[in-house]
């Protein structure tokens, strides 16, 4: 099946590659989804039956969002997250003893990871998006780079090229998150390895309690307005079923202050965080607002007046199996049992007594 | 959005102008809040309007704020 694609960007090297790229199509998603993308869209075609795949964001919405925000005459001033968590990250891909031809960036954003590292460590950067504008401005930097205008559930590259794979911070918004990571474990080499880092559970909490409360008093029901996210228990599996081995998962909170309530929400916006799941409410009264405002400063506020924000990211780490890597032994090899665990001081001065 | 965003711009200048509103406030708002926290404590039930009149108070300081500004700066 051909894979045509039409590319406002500057992606024409893709077009090169064999258009046979096959992903072990899911079970029930209809032929035609299959090999052929429009790369530029974002969102897989709302009718197609895949009892996988899960509609929670509209994606075409987080992209104008994206753009909106990378567009902005002051963009930078918020860039202060995703500047720390991809300096986080970076110090990840320092840690491994490896430099990497080949990496992949997946929701870079403005490319907040490839400017913390330097040509030794990465050959080549690809920077994908799903927002042009976060594209065209993007930061500095010093090793050379291709930007892709992609989808991160829809990933225009063949099997088995990529050494490195990171994703800072967008993977919280894809829809059908297991597909997205068998994607990236697709594009992967034996022994490539996905580093990850997504919003958790507590992120946002104090925003989401002091609206839930305002909302319940004011209104007298609520509607979700801080998005869903991954628990870490779950991080483990979906890494399992897509395929990664030896996963390391941690966890680390930043907490922010801010002036009140409708700075952090600014910043949220900002940032292109803003809410676009579907069952969010298109309306938030400005009593509701005020009322929250007064709720967060009192339950969650600080001394000096300010409060804080809380954004818990998960950190995750997976390679992608190779002969060489470390395997669970198998079953029944076992030399020793583990009812003598109680004399394994005898047992390791036998064995060096008799070597 | 709109062409050249009029509309966005009136809003959003209105809203950033919540903040020191709010600031001017602090006393009913910090009222308003132990009200809805009082009632998170276990025993508490939280419904609609249980804190109306702390929150009628919040209103009415916030609306007072905003028309100060609003006379002081013409």
């Amino acid at each position: 099946m051909r894979l045509q694609t039409a590319l406002p960007l500057e992606m024409l090297r893709l077009t090169r590659f064999p258009t046979r790229w096959r992903r072990p199509p899911a079970a029930g998603v209809p032929a035609k989804n299959v090999g052929f993308r429009k790369v530029a869209s974002g969102v897989s075609s709302l009718g197609s039956a895949s009892p996988r795949s899960l509609n929670i964001f509209d994606r075409d919405l987080k992209r104008k969002q994206k753009n909106w925000a990378a567009r902005q005459p002051e963009r930078i001033k918020f860039d202060y997250l995703k500047e720390e968590v991809g300096s986080r990250i970076a110090d990840r891909i320092y840690d491994i003893a490896r430099d990497f031809p080949l990496a992949l960036d997946v929701g870079c954003g403005r490319g907040y990871i490839a400017q913390h590292l330097n040509k030794e460590t990465v050959g080549k950067f690809f920077q994908t998006d799903i927002a042009e504008n976060a594209l065209k401005n993007a930061l500095e930097m010093e090793i050379p780079t291709v930007s892709v205008l992609a989808d991160e559930e829809f990933l225009p590259f063949r099997e088995n090229i990529f050494d490195l794979v990171v994703s800072s911070l967008s993977l919280h918004w894809v829809n059908d998150l297991p597909r997205a990571l068998e994607q990236i474990h697709c594009v992967l080499k034996p022994d490539g390895v996905f580093i990850g880092a997504l919003f958790g559970g507590d992120t946002l909490y104090e925003l989401r309690c002091s609206l839930q409360l305002a909302e319940t008093e004011r209104e007298g029901g609520f509607s979700p307005h801080v998005s869903p996210f991954t628990a870490v228990n779950d991080l483990g599996h979906l890494l399992g079923r897509a395929g990664f081995n030896t996963l390391t998962v941690d966890t680390d909170e930043i907490q922010v202050n801010y002036p009140g309530m409708f700075e952090l929400m600014e910043d949220l916006q900002g940032m292109g965080e803003s809410n676009c799941a579907w069952n969010r409410k298109a309306l938030l009264h400005r009593d509701t607002m005020l009322a929250a405002a007064a709720v967060y400063r009192e339950m969650y506020g600080n001394e000096d007046g300010s409060v804080p924000a809380t954004y818990q990211i998960y950190y995750m780490i997976g390679w992608k199996y190779h002969d060489s890597q470390a395997r669970p032994a198998k079953r029944g090899s076992a030399t020793v049992s583990f009812g003598e665990l109680g004399k394994i001081n005898d047992l390791m001065s036998q064995g060096k007594k008799s070597q | 959005m709109s062409g050249n965003g009029a509309v966005w711009g009136r809003v959003r200048s209105r809203l950033r102008a919540f903040p020191d509103r709010l600031a001017a406030c602090g006393a009913e708002a910090a009222a308003y809040g132990r009200c809805v926290q009082a009632s998170t404590a276990p025993g508490g039930r939280l419904r609609k309007d249980l804190c109306a009149q702390e929150f009628e108070a919040l209103r009415s300081c916030f609306v007072a704020a905003a028309k100060k500004t609003l006379t002081g700066s013409h």
